[in-house]
């Protein structure tokens, strides 16, 4: 069930995410999961028929379904290699609906693209491509465990447009380790430059378990009102350029918006498969465990390879609805939320035009949404948003 | 009844870290009164919380049956004694339960301020000195040297002192056999009135308060009428026994010199006060022991549940408390900001720390506790007196006619390298210079008269720095002086809040007042709007700092496999949200009103 049965003319759509849990060398702030090292044949392949069993397996429990977005993220997708990303599309479209304007997104780092691969992952359905550029500066890419240089950057933008891509992100990071507010001002630039059709840029987040969170206090990180200053500059140049914001890090020109990733925050139902990848399908949440063997042996034997399970109870999807919708640029509005949850609007809406005042929150056609500056601190928004749904009583269910 | 020749009581004394717990734990192994797989570390200080500080909170006592080399058995109590300055009396009475105490001194340290301190407590007490030199396991040990040293400064004998790794379990044996022959049998008539000293007492829901006692004269036994000398509460006795490691062994009776327990459904250990006489009202002691006083709260604090919901279990918590513990006092206090809580009074600053810090593990309470204060005594212009226990009953300014505050009267003890230090610090807390004097050519002591006020706070802390852990401290109060007081109240985003208002001596109020800003700031986390922090005298602002508002705090990334992290994470964050104080629009965290409290010098 999706978060909103708004539209319920429409066919029941779904969306598909593979995991590739390769990488030719592990980032040093990266924490998803995947097996960072030279190419290991035997893994890759035994990883290959996992996945395409596990495909073939699932398809059967989603009738009636329309795949409209596919997307192979990891990992590294691109250094997996063309054939075995060309097999597992190939899979999913025997497999399931796949609807003939579907979106068809892989990520690819600049060191692992060339033109023949493009071309044939083009010609195997292939139409997003998302390249992990992350900066402009060696040296920066270099701190952060980037096998590759700002030129193979450039260059992987314009083999991909000869490859036949016509839309094509880029993935950009900022509050780096040493970057300047002058440094990530130049970066925009140039990567401006590179006329991708769609942009996301992080904040580098230090999490647990990566190498940098062991050396952070000496990394010299930007502080908070540094990585506030250099969000606020990239919203506002990027719109300036026709990159229009749609989502806290993700900005697009017209009719570029990633629409996988939307499925995410809209609460649609997607499947993901291959270890570690998360599904939200028939009101159930459920994630694959972040552990390649287990995968493997758990698909070929039939056996566990959920780490988590849960159903997620109307309330719950509730403070989803905010948490993710208040994350783009539609937010929220009132009709959807009592419809769909039953819940009133009033305590939500007294927050919000508390937060009015202070620039944090806007009310545009019916719909309250955070701004640039609201977006920098929406968890302590959606803290006391979700303490009030918290407190809200039902309102009387009409017969 | 044990022979009086074969009893042996004693205690143990040493400087912190010198080894005094795991001494004890190797007697009672020795004795076999304890199992191997029994022993936990540090039996005695069976509270959680004196295991982690590596301190005695409670005084204990364990008995233990040892068999000596000369082919006698023999019966020997230990009584543990606690050991900080808030607790000197409770230590003093400890003392004067034994006839001797054996002296625990590093090999490598030496001889250091506790050592000192602690052992003319015990000689002020009448107690037979025996000294162990500990941990001769270790490479910088110099046995010999700290022997000499021992002579010389204490100027008791320590030639003979057995050399011990209490540790390794090396010479243990030795320090029985000391005990057995160095420690003087008790005195003591089984025939004449009963005279009985309370070292501690402990309640237990079953049973009512379980005194620990060391019988001087007489014999007290169950079915007898005794009468408590100092608050003259009378019982009928339900139980004596002895104290063994693992639990209470009742006997038929307990005679002069031996040390036991007793239990007579005494409601509430209130009626069993530390120093306070037992006698038998048929054939009573014509006079109680020497040496009881009553325990007398000397800084007081407010105590409120950070969630203001719990204020019903703060209370039984409380009350809890004080049956264990007759030198806390609370009443009910309430605050416009913390809502309905408690004045608490304690002994002293590491009593205050103790009773929260058990509040909140063994009754499982988050509190928020406002800063600490003497009590003050106002005459106002109308001629009335009144004690003010808390900032919130500071009278108006224009109503008061002169204020006094309570005096105390302070004992330094250092070696004379430190003592420039100590005068810098004593002359900063506005200590007033009587006397000093030089104890040997290595000890000096000092005298000064201070406010209390400038004690509680964090004295101890600053006399322990900057005497490299040296200095050692005892003060008592002295009476009530004339004094400059004002009240100053703290403003948040233009508000007052009356919990971390507080009283002070009014040429102080501008360095306070800027260092609490600047505290709070440090503590208070960036909030969605810029939070101004202003301290204030009367309706004048003497201080102010800017929290300036919270410009990042967002999950950059959020795909499908962050969901249900990403609300897992604000579920916590709300919960930490939770657990602070609103005040108006600012969320306060309960440890800045800690911060506050520990404004350090430097």
């Amino acid at each position: 069930m999706a978060i909103l049965p708004v539209v319920e003319t429409k066919k029941k759509t779904l969306g598909i995410y593979v995991h590739i849990p390769f990488c030719r060398s592990k980032c040093e702030y990266c924490d998803f999961y995947s097996i960072g090292g030279a190419r290991n044949k035997d893994l890759m392949e035994r990883y290959l028929d996992a996945t395409v069993a596990h495909i073939r397996e699932t398809a059967p429990a989603a009738p009636g379904y329309e795949v409209d977005t596919v997307y192979f993220g990891g990992g590294t997708p691109s250094f997996f290699g063309a054939r075995g990303l060309s097999r597992l599309f190939a899979e999913i479209d025997r497999r399931f609906n796949v609807s003939r304007d579907a979106e068809v997104t892989f990520e690819a780092n600049p060191d692992s693209v060339t033109l023949p691969m493009l071309m044939s992952l083009r010609r195997a359905g292939f139409n997003r491509i998302s390249i992990g550029v992350q900066s402009d500066l060696d040296e920066q890419l270099k701190a952060l465990g980037r096998p590759h240089n700002y030129k193979q950057a450039q260059q992987a933008v314009s083999l991909a447009r000869r490859a036949g891509f016509d839309n094509v992100s880029v993935d950009l990071m900022f509050g780096l380790p040493n970057q300047s507010r002058e440094q990530w001002m130049q970066t925009l630039r140039h990567v401006i430059d590179l006329k991708a059709d769609h942009i996301s840029c992080y904040g580098l987040k230090v999490e647990p378990g990566t190498k940098l969170y062991e050396y952070q206090n000496c990394a010299n990180l930007p502080d908070d009102d540094a990585q506030a200053d250099m969000y606020f500059y990239a919203v506002e140049t990027l719109e300036s350029f026709g990159y229009k914001q749609y989502e806290i890090s993700n900005f697009a020109k017209d009719g570029y918006i990633c629409r996988h990733n939307m499925k995410y925050w809209v609460g649609d139902e997607y499947l993901g498969f291959g270890p570690c990848a998360a599904s939200d399908f028939a009101g159930k949440r459920f994630t694959i465990e972040a552990d390649l063997e287990k995968y493997i042996t758990g698909v070929m034997n039939k056996g566990v390879i959920l780490s988590e399970c849960e159903t997620v109870p109307l309330r719950e999807r509730a403070g989803e609805y905010l948490m993710l919708r208040l994350r783009t640029v539609d937010g929220v509005e009132e009709g959807e939320y009592t419809r769909s949850f039953l819940l009133p609007f009033k305590p939500i809406e007294k927050v919000l035009l508390d937060l009015q005042k202070q620039d944090l929150t806007v009310l545009s056609n019916g719909r309250w949404r955070l701004t640039p500056k609201g977006f920098m601190v929406s968890n302590s928004i959606l803290v006391r948003l979700l303490d009030e749904q918290q407190r809200s009583k039902p309102l009387a269910q009409k017969r | 009844m044990t022979d009086l020749s074969k009893i042996r009581n004693f205690s143990i004394v040493a400087h912190i870290d010198h080894g005094k717990s795991t001494l004890a734990d190797r007697l009672l192994e020795e004795c076999k009164t304890v199992d191997k797989r029994e022993m936990a570390d540090q039996i005695l200080d069976s509270m959680d919380l004196e295991r982690e500080r590596g301190i005695t909170i409670k005084a204990r006592a364990v008995r233990l049956d040892y068999h000596a080399d000369d082919g006698e058995d023999y019966v020997l109590n230990l009584i543990d004694t606690p050991g900080h300055v808030d607790f000197n009396y409770e230590v003093s009475r400890s003392l004067s339960a034994c006839e001797g105490a054996v002296l625990v001194v590093d090999a490598s340290q030496g001889i250091e301020a506790q050592t000192l301190a602690n052992t003319y407590l015990a000689i002020d007490n009448n107690l037979e000195v025996l000294p162990v030199i500990n941990k001769i396991d270790l490479p910088a040990a110099r046995p010999e040297e700290v022997k000499h040293e021992i002579e010389d400064v204490i100027g008791i004998p320590a030639l003979d002192a057995p050399e011990i790794s209490a540790k390794n379990g090396i010479n243990i044996h030795a320090v029985l056999e000391m005990i057995v022959q160095g420690v003087p049998a008790p005195r003591g008539s089984r025939e004449a009135p009963l005279q009985c000293l309370i070292f501690d007492s402990q309640y237990d829901s079953y049973r009512g308060a379980i005194v620990y006692l060391r019988v001087m004269q007489g014999v007290v036994r169950p079915g007898m009428d005794i009468r408590m000398m100092a608050t003259g509460a009378v019982y009928k006795v339900v139980e004596v026994g002895y104290l063994h490691p693992f639990g209470m062994r009742p006997a038929e009776a307990l005679g002069a010199g031996e040390v036991g327990y007793l239990t007579a459904s005494i409601k509430t250990v209130s009626d069993t006060r530390v120093g306070d006489t037992i006698t038998s009202v048929e054939n009573p002691a014509p006079e109680a022991l020497p040496g009881y006083k009553q325990a007398q709260p000397m800084v007081f604090s407010g105590v409120y549940p950070a969630d203001g919901s719990k204020y019903g279990d703060l209370r039984d918590a409380l009350e809890k408390l004080k049956l264990n513990d007759a030198s806390m006092s609370y009443t009910q206090e309430n605050s416009i900001a913390l809502g309905f809580g408690f004045r608490c009074g304690f002994l002293g600053l590491l009593h205050m720390e103790i009773i929260l810090e058990r509040l909140e593990r063994e009754y499982n309470l988050d509190l928020i506790t406002t800063a600490p204060n003497v009590v003050y005594k106002i005459t106002k212009t109308d001629g009335s007196v009144v004690d003010v226990y808390t900032p919130l009953n500071y009278p108006d300014p224009a109503e008061i006619e002169h204020a006094e505050e309570p005096y105390a009267k302070v004992n330094l003890i250092a070696p004379p390298e430190y003592v420039g230090a100590i005068m810098d610090l004593c002359t900063n807390r506005r200590g007033e210079f009587k006397d000093m004097q030089y104890l040997d050519p290595t000890r000096v002591e000092l005298h000064y008269s201070m406010p209390l006020n400038e004690i509680i706070y964090d004295f101890f802390d600053a006399l322990k720095s900057r005497t490299r852990g040296y200095g050692s401290l005892d003060y008592e109060l002295e009476g009530y002086r004339p004094s400059k007081l004002v009240k100053l109240d703290i403003l948040l985003n233009g508000e007052i809040v009356d919990a971390l208002s507080f009283i002070l001596f009014a040429d102080n109020a501008y360095t306070r007042a800027r260092k609490i800003c600047e505290k709070l700031k440090e503590n208070i986390p960036r909030q969605m709007f810029e939070i101004p922090v202003q301290a204030a005298i009367g309706g004048k602002i003497i201080a102010r700092e800017t929290i300036k508002a919270l410009r990042k705090d967002v999950l950059a990334k959020c795909y499908g496999g962050d969901i249900t992290r990403k609300k897992k994470l604000l579920e916590k964050q709300k919960e930490g949200k939770k657990r602070m104080r609103t005040f108006g629009t600012v969320s306060v965290p309960s440890e800045a009103f800690m911060a506050v409290l520990k404004l350090d010098e430097e």
